[in-house]
């Protein structure tokens, strides 16, 4: 095999031609195959006749003249081979062909030739003229030929008709070759632009792709940028849960290198920093559920406090879920802060009512005649000074449980509750104070209604005062009509009728926002901070109940309170 | 016969309430401001009804609760407790006789306590 491929390569440099051009480097190889051919045969010749004048086997004369001419033959193919070598063009072609023309017109003598079959040794140079130099040369040398032989034919003496018959069955041949040349022309022609065209494709793709690779990474280089920058830390996980993106921020929100925090599954992830458990259930649950949507979650990561917000990533071309966003904000200042103004509320609002409770007792020690009788304008003094006390003490009340409910720490008990209780209560508080503003407070008692129920009855009565004070503020006429009734099988409910001036619609769901008390009405006139109905919608929202309002201006409001059983 | 109460408060308008208030129920009132002289009265005296605020300052209301019940000559003693905290108030009120949770009422504790005298 090494043997073979190693005459290949001598082969080869003695054939090759190297040439800018293609087609020439294809011609010229094949004068050298032609040529080394011939040369081949030229040698054979002549070593034959040498044998042959050697042997004595023929007569010296003819064998001489083949002898010289194989040799000479030798002698123009060699200068024909290195011109072809060093020459591109068809300089070397054309040379070879004329002293092809040479050889046949001298092969024989012209009367032989003339005559014999010799003379269709024409067909040679037609034949390698068409494959060497073109389709057209082909008929270039069918010409020169013809031409030749008209010459030859007058040269002996013969009738110029003689030759027709062979410059004419030449054309056969040569249309042959025409063809054939023609038709390789063209297919190497086509594939060439099939090539050309191509290589332009390959160059416009290759140039395309480098463009949107190019735009790609300044995209990308840009995104980074921007989540680099944001304050904020970012994890998105893929459909799978696996964390596939994480920003610096929340590298450093958790102390661990981006590295650690990226392409693990999601209960891995959680492991990281310091997570408490309950933070860790927090967040699977919210990766893996981000449905149910719940803003502002609170979670402890390390020493820090972090809000967290989840969102579906959606993949808007094929409409699918490709992953989820967590973000998580550092807000371990703000919960500080909140919990500092919580423990703040709670203490004074303790602090106030301490005194508060002194001077109600002390009044009430007064009003029982401890300290000698009292008459009655002493009485009702004292009375007004009890009422303004509880009044603050409510106040006070108010805003201690607005805080501990902000602050998640208002529990609400469950016990047995004597609902008949709660509609008594209620007019012990409220009687006196509807009956001075001239409204009247009546009641409705489901008889369906369960005697015991399980609840937190000093916030179910809270409830109900704060919706009967808040419905006696803004009535001035009629009264407030109260109904407790069992709505179906696992709900009871609470109503609160009032023949007040009314909530325009738009203002309905803000009368339960703290400090509210809406324009149209003078503030000094109602008193109180107005944290009355705000309490009670975070009760009931505790209560995993709900509380519906409907109302007419100058008509009334009803505020519909409905509790599970 | 003679009635004796102790009123263990150190808040000065709240123990003369209390004390006011018990003595409108009959009561010879002892009224105790500090922890560490109501630890040291408990052990001397046998009160007929002790009114004891858990939220003394320095002492462990809930430890003198349980010290009150284990004394022998406290057997009979009626112990009413006040708290602020609803919380501690179901949590004690096993040990205490009634849990008063503040603000606690004049009349309501002079209507009760004279309720709970011994004839």
């Amino acid at each position: 095999m090494a043997s073979n491929n190693r005459v290949q390569i001598i082969l080869n440099s003695f054939l090759e031609v190297s040439s800018v051009d293609p087609d020439d480097a294809r011609r010229r190889r094949l004068l050298n195959i032609i040529l080394a051919t011939t040369g081949i045969i030229s040698l054979l010749l002549a070593l034959a006749t040498l044998f042959i004048i050697v042997a004595k086997i023929t007569q010296y004369q003819d064998s001489i003249f083949i002898l010289i001419a194989s040799f000479v033959s030798l002698f123009g193919l060699i200068i024909i081979y290195v011109i072809n070598r060093y020459k591109s063009g068809t300089l070397a072609i054309n040379l070879f062909l004329f002293l092809l023309m040479i050889v046949i017109t001298l092969a024989d003598d012209p009367i032989r030739l003339v005559n014999g079959r010799s003379l269709y040794l024409f067909i040679l140079p037609i034949i390698i003229a068409g494959v060497l130099l073109g389709s057209k040369a082909a008929f270039i040398f069918y010409g020169l030929s013809s031409i030749e032989i008209i010459i030859l034919t007058r040269y002996v003496e013969l009738e110029p008709t003689e030759s027709m018959i062979p410059i004419i069955s030449f054309l056969l041949p040569t249309t042959i070759i025409w063809l054939s040349a023609r038709s390789l022309e063209q297919a190497l022609r086509d594939l060439r632009t099939i090539n050309t065209d191509l290589d332009k494709l390959v160059a416009e793709r290759t140039h395309a792709l480098a463009e949107s690779l190019t735009r790609e990474h300044i995209e990308a280089g840009r995104n980074q940028a921007i989540l680099n920058s944001i304050a904020d830390g970012v994890v998105v996980f893929n459909a799978d849960n696996i964390s596939i993106l994480v920003n610096p921020a929340l590298s450093q929100l958790t102390e661990t290198p981006v590295k650690n925090m990226t392409g693990i599954a999601l209960y891995e992830f959680v492991q990281t920093g310091e997570l408490s458990p309950a933070s860790r259930g927090t967040i699977i649950g919210l990766i893996e559920h981000p449905e149910k949507i719940e803003a502002g979650v609170r979670v402890e990561w390390g020493k820090k406090t972090l809000s967290v917000s989840i969102a579906r990533v959606q993949d808007t071309t094929i409409n699918e879920n490709i992953g989820t966003v967590a973000v998580f904000r550092d807000v371990t200042r703000e919960a500080e802060l909140e919990k500092m103004k919580n423990t703040f509320v709670a203490i004074v609002s303790h602090e106030l009512r301490t005194p508060l409770n002194a001077i109600m007792g002390h009044v009430e020690m007064l009003k029982e005649s401890i300290f000698g009788s009292i008459n009655e304008k002493q009485s009702a003094v004292l009375e007004r000074i009890m009422v303004n006390t509880r009044r603050l003490l409510a106040m006070v009340g108010d805003l201690l449980d607005e805080a501990q409910m902000k602050a998640g720490k208002l529990s609400i008990q469950k016990q047995p509750v004597v609902t008949t209780s709660l509609l008594e209560n209620l007019h012990n508080t409220m009687d006196k104070i509807a009956k001075d503003k001239g409204l009247y407070l009546t009641d409705e008692f489901d008889p369906n209604m369960p005697e015991i129920i399980t609840g937190d009855s000093k916030r179910l009565q809270q409830i109900l005062v704060n919706l009967v004070s808040n419905s006696v503020k803004f009535t001035e006429k009629g009264g407030i009509h109260i109904r407790i009734l069992r709505s179906d099988k696992d709900h009871w409910t609470i109503e609160v009728i009032d023949t007040g001036s009314g909530i325009p619609d738009q203002e309905i769901p803000r009368i339960f926002e703290t400090f509210l008390q809406f324009e149209s009405f003078t503030t000094r006139q109602h008193g109180g901070f107005g944290l009355g109905l705000s309490i009670v919608k975070q009760l009931v929202e505790l209560m995993n109940s709900e509380i519906t309002v409907k109302s007419e201006l100058d008509k009334g409001s009803t505020f519909t309170v409905t509790l599970p059983l | 016969m003679e009635h004796i109460a102790f009123v263990i408060e150190d808040d000065e308008d709240l123990a003369g309430i209390f004390t006011e208030a018990l003595i409108a129920s009959g009561f010879q009132v002892e009224t105790i401001r500090d922890g560490a002289i109501a630890q040291q009265r408990i052990k001397e005296a046998s009160p007929e009804m002790i009114i004891l605020d858990m939220h003394l300052p320095h002492v462990d209301g809930a430890a003198l609760l349980k010290q009150i019940r284990t004394e022998e000559h406290l057997k009979e003693t009626r112990v009413l407790i006040t708290t602020a905290d609803a919380l501690q108030g179901q949590m004690y009120r096993d040990l205490a006789d009634t849990v008063l949770i503040k603000p606690v009422s004049f009349a309501l504790l002079r209507d009760l306590t004279s309720r709970y005298k011994r004839k």
